[in-house]
C-alpha cells in the first residue's frame, strides 16, 4: 500500500475534529477562527449598510439599491406579510437576524474564510434563546402572562377530558421543541453542510496524490465538490431564510389571541 | 402568502415531535418504573395520535 499512495497513509475522511480548529494566539480558547469570523461578520453588515444608507438618493446607486432591496425583503416578505399591522416593531431584529446569519452561513463557502460558524451548536442556541425570549416576551405584554399561559395550555373547543391528552403536547411545543428546532435546524444544515464539502475536496486532494487510476477520478470529485459549493450557497441562504420567518410566526402567533 | 404555508408546515412538524417525545417519553419511563415493555409502543401511539387530533384542531377546522 506504501506504493499505491504516494503519502504513505491511508485516506483519512473528515470528521467532528475538523470543526474544533485550534486557537488563533496561544492557547486563548476566545481566539478561534469562528469567533473571528463572527466579528467580521458584524463589521461587514455594519459598514456595508451604513455607506449603502449614507446618502440616499431618489435615484438609488447600485449600493443603495443592493442594501434597499435586502431591506425591503425583510421588511415586506417576512416582517409584513407574516406580523400583519404591528410588524414595524420587530423588523430591526427580524432584519439583523437575517443578515447576520445569512453572511455567517455564506462564510462558509467564501475562499480562505471557508467555515460557518453555526456549524457550532452555541451559536444557533444563543439566536434562538433571542427569538425564544422575544415571542415569549411579546405575548406576555400583549395578553397578559395568565391568558397567554392559557392560550398555549387549553386550546378552545375541546372537552375538557383531552386537555390530559393535548396540553402537555402544547406546553412542550412552546418551550422546549421550537426554540431546539429552531436552532438544531440552522446548526444541522451548516454542519452537514461543510461535512459535505470537506469529504469532496478532500477526498479529490486525496485521490491526486495516488496512482494514476484514483488521478483520473480525482477531477470528478472535485467537480461534484464545486457542485456542492453552488448547492450549499443555497442551503445557506435558505436556512438563514427559515430562521427569520419562523421567529416572524412565532412572534406572530403569540402576538394573536387565539394561536 | 407562500410564507404562511411554510410556516404552517414547521408548526405541524413540530407539534408531532413534540407528541412522540411526550407521550413516548412517558411511556419510556413508566416501562423503565414497572419493568415493562409496551408503554413506549403505546405511549409513542397516543402521542402521534394526539398530535394528528391537534394538528387537525388548529388547522384543519375552518
Amino acid at each position: 500500500m506504501r506504493f499505491a499512495f504516494g503519502s504513505g497513509e491511508g485516506f483519512v475522511p473528515p470528521s467532528t475534529a475538523d470543526f474544533n480548529l485550534p486557537p488563533v494566539f496561544g492557547d486563548n480558547a476566545y481566539t478561534t477562527k469562528p469567533i473571528f469570523l463572527v466579528v467580521l461578520s458584524v463589521l461587514l453588515i455594519s459598514s456595508f449598510f451604513i455607506v449603502a444608507s449614507r446618502k440616499a438618493l431618489v435615484v438609488p446607486t447600485k449600493l443603495q439599491f443592493a442594501g434597499e432591496s435586502i431591506y425591503g425583503f425583510v421588511r415586506n416578505s417576512i416582517g409584513e406579510e407574516i406580523i400583519g399591522h404591528e410588524f414595524m416593531r420587530f423588523v430591526p431584529f427580524l432584519f439583523t437576524l437575517f443578515t447576520f446569519i445569512l453572511t455567517n452561513n455564506v462564510f462558509g463557502i467564501i475562499p480562505l474564510l471557508q467555515f460557518p460558524a453555526m456549524s457550532h451548536v452555541s451559536f444557533p442556541y444563543v439566536l434562538a434563546l433571542f427569538s425564544f425570549v422575544i415571542f415569549h416576551w411579546v405575548g406576555i405584554k400583549k395578553q397578559g402572562l395568565g391568558k397567554y399561559l392559557k392560550g398555549i395550555a387549553f386550546m378552545p373547543g375541546v372537552p375538557k377530558a383531552v386537555y390530559i391528552l393535548l396540553t402537555p403536547i402544547e406546553v412542550a411545543t412552546f418551550f422546549l421543541v421550537r426554540p431546539l428546532t429552531l436552532s438544531l435546524r440552522l446548526f444541522a444544515n451548516m454542519f452537514a453542510g461543510h461535512l459535505l464539502l470537506l469529504v469532496f475536496i478532500m477526498g479529490g486532494d486525496h485521490l491526486i496524490r495516488g496512482v494514476i487510476g484514483l488521478k483520473i477520478i480525482a477531477p470528478f470529485a472535485f467537480a461534484f465538490g464545486i457542485g456542492m459549493t453552488f448547492f450549499e450557497f443555497m442551503v445557506q441562504c435558505l436556512q438563514a431564510y427559515i430562521f427569520t420567518l419562523l421567529t416572524a410566526l412565532f412572534i406572530a402567533g403569540a402576538l394573536s389571541d387565539e394561536h | 402568502m407562500a410564507g404562511n404555508e411554510e410556516g404552517a408546515l414547521w408548526s405541524i412538524f413540530g407539534y408531532l415531535l413534540s407528541g412522540l417525545i411526550i407521550w413516548g417519553g412517558i411511556g419510556w419511563a413508566l416501562d423503565k418504573w414497572l419493568n415493562t415493555g409496551f408503554f413506549l409502543l403505546g405511549g409513542l401511539v397516543l402521542g402521534a395520535g394526539a398530535s394528528l387530533y391537534l394538528v387537525w384542531l388548529r388547522f384543519g377546522r375552518e
